[in-house]
């Protein structure tokens, strides 16, 4: 005989009623622990995807697309700038590397970036087979893609234009596959990467239309600045700096030049996650105000449970237990349930950040690194404990107060 | 053994019943009469040191219950004062045997399995040890809560109207098992009763006196 066993009978006794209360614990938990992992998820995400780059130079607009677009390769573009900053700014004794982006094509939904193999370097990416690219049309497939366009090295496929699936095909200018990365967790997974040179030769053959166009007399649409005839251009350029001193430095020189535009990743993720963190916060305040609710049921349920058992806690007092076990039988109670439904909570929060990452990777999304269990589940398993606990004291006190004698005297 | 003295029992400082005198040895048994209502179970409360005293003395073993410090009195009452009450016998959800162990688990004493086993199988409950206490008949489930008071071999076993709403032959049985529970664990034995049948049975027997 042991105490477990006997809360153990007065649980199994009102399994409805305890069940109902366990989940509304176990849905408040659930909540909390669902918006705390996809949010950690998210700045992971952030994290790397932004790890290495001080500095994103692009053509002028709104700073945040250009990072979207650049660094997170989700939004479209804000136009093109000319080559020939890559090749001044690269020069500047505060950059320490400066990679060019060339964005404008896809495969099936995964854009193909023209850029250098230092794009690999940023994020620490690794090849598992084949090597970097040399020469125009060569292909390395970041992990994600590989997997899910299953090339191989020596594959050949071809780009789609735009950035979205659907585009007019380029037939004439076929990839070449030599080389496949290893995960990193950041956007390099979900890209394919080729010289930079790759994308003006695709666009070679219409570049010279336009050019025919332009000759004739006729407006260009704005859209396809990319592929006027005046000069090499890139999409974006990212920055590293030497020192501290570029921050310093660079944004405002950067600024001053004509059609450029400079943006810092962390200030615009820092915007980002404002933005977003609004309803984050609606979320865990919901979760929170079930919390809450879950933690009044208890006490109204323990409450009850008590009252109902008042004969048997006057069994206890008369066969010698001191009033302490009565509480203690309670707050056990409460613990018990708590524990239950936080367990039960953590499980179903974090099933469901899983699904929701899943869901939002498939859909296109980033994919969003789900920290492990951790310190913070097991924080918010303590906080259904402590208010468990919190719920079960006045019932507790009750139980403690109980006066057999009255309780015997009707039996 | 069990000495009371001019016993008025009460609560909250209302007096409810007196008991003049009684006095009954180790191994001997005693009848508390008195009609419904008369004060019979306020009377063993406060002998067991659950209802007031307010005037006299009652002295279990020597000690004068009444007069320990309340957590004192709690753990006397656990290990020296068996108690049998008239219907509240018995948790539901616990099997028979946790039942059982339920008195030296309040009293925080250890827990002698073998003892509540031999106790159970005595009383004809072997096979009901392990079942769970809802399914025992009434009964059943009255024997369970003398092997109970037996099981800490008390000084004292206080039995509260243990024969009322049973049959003469169940009665007769009920009476033979507490009066041998006392003379096997050398305990004196005090039952409340209002059941007429009772006096052909034990020699002993006292009535309460309503306070004025």
């Amino acid at each position: 005989m042991n105490p477990f066993k006997l809360v153990l009978a007065f649980i199994r006794r009102r399994p409805l009623t305890w069940g109902f209360h366990a989940l509304t614990l176990a849905l408040g938990v659930a909540v909390l622990t669902a918006v705390l992992a996809l949010n950690a998820g998210l700045s992971g995400r952030f994290e790397r995807d932004l790890a290495g780059i001080d500095l994103v130079v692009g053509a002028k607009g709104s700073p945040l697309q250009l990072i979207l677009s650049s660094v997170f390769q989700l939004d479209q573009p804000t136009g093109n700038i000319p080559l020939s900053t890559v090749q001044t700014l690269s020069q500047n004794m505060l950059v320490r590397r400066a990679v060019p982006l060339s964005l404008g094509d896809n495969v099936a939904g995964f854009r193909i970036v023209g850029t250098t193999p230092q794009y690999g370097e940023i994020y620490n990416a690794r090849l598992i087979a084949g090597r970097w690219w040399t020469q125009p049309m060569e292909a390395v497939i970041g992990a994600t893609a590989e997997r899910r366009l299953k090339l191989r090295i020596g594959d050949v496929f071809v780009g789609d234009h735009g950035l979205a699936p659907g585009g007019e095909a380029h037939k004439d200018s076929p990839y070449r596959v030599v080389g496949l990365l290893a995960p990193t967790g950041a956007v390099i997974d979900r890209v394919v990467l080729t010289h930079t040179a790759s994308v003006w030769k695709v666009h070679e053959h219409e570049n010279q239309e336009h050019a025919a166009l332009i000759s004739a007399g006729k407006q260009l649409d704005p859209h396809d600045i990319d592929k006027s005839p005046g000069g090499r251009q890139i999409t974006a350029l990212l920055l590293t700096y030497r020192s501290t001193m570029g921050a310093l430095m660079l944004p405002r020189y950067i600024n001053a030049m004509p059609d450029l535009q400079s943006a810092s990743p962390a200030v615009e993720t820092a915007h980002l996650t404002t933005l977003l963190g609004t309803g984050a916060d609606v979320f865990r305040a919901f979760g929170l105000g079930l919390l809450v609710l879950s933690a009044l049921g208890f006490f109204v349920a323990l409450y009850s449970a008590v009252s109902q058992r008042r004969r048997e806690l006057a069994l206890l007092r008369a066969l010698g237990a001191h009033p302490s076990l009565l509480f203690a039988l309670v707050a056990l109670e409460g613990l018990a349930l708590g524990l239950m439904g936080g367990a039960a909570g953590v499980a179903l929060g974090r099933a469901a950040a899983a699904f929701a990452a899943e869901a939002a990777a498939r859909g296109g999304g980033p994919s969003l690194p789900l920290p492990g269990f951790g310190a913070v589940d097991l924080l918010v398993i303590g906080g259904a404990l402590a208010l468990s606990l919190a719920a079960s004291i006045a019932p507790g006190i009750v139980a403690y107060r109980t006066q057999p004698a009255a309780m015997l005297r009707s039996a | 053994m069990l000495a009371v003295e001019g016993l008025v029992a009460g609560y909250g400082g209302r007096p409810v019943a007196r008991l003049a005198r009684l006095e009954v040895a180790p191994g001997g048994a005693a009848l508390l009469l008195g009609p419904s209502g008369s004060g019979k179970t306020t009377l063993l409360l406060a002998i067991a040191g659950l209802a007031e005293v307010m005037a006299g003395v009652a002295r279990v073993d020597g000690v004068d219950v009444a007069a320990l410090r309340p957590a004192a009195r709690d753990r006397f009452r656990g290990r020296a004062i068996g108690l049998v009450f008239q219907d509240l016998h018995l948790i539901a959800g616990l099997s028979t045997l946790d039942n059982i162990l339920l008195a030296p688990f309040a009293a925080g004493v250890t827990q002698d399995r073998a003892r509540a086993l031999t106790l159970l199988a005595e009383l004809g409950l072997a096979d009901r040890a392990h079942r769970p206490a809802e399914t025992l008949s009434r009964g059943q489930a009255q024997r369970a809560a003398i092997a109970r008071a037996m099981l800490l071999r008390p000084k004292l076993i206080l039995a509260d109207e243990p024969t009322a709403s049973l049959d003469d032959e169940a009665c007769t049985r009920v009476s033979d098992l507490l009066a041998r529970a006392a003379e096997e664990t050398g305990a004196a034995l005090v039952i409340a009763t209002h059941d007429l049948r009772l006096r052909s049975r034990f020699e002993v027997t006292v009535a309460v006196e309503p306070v004025a």
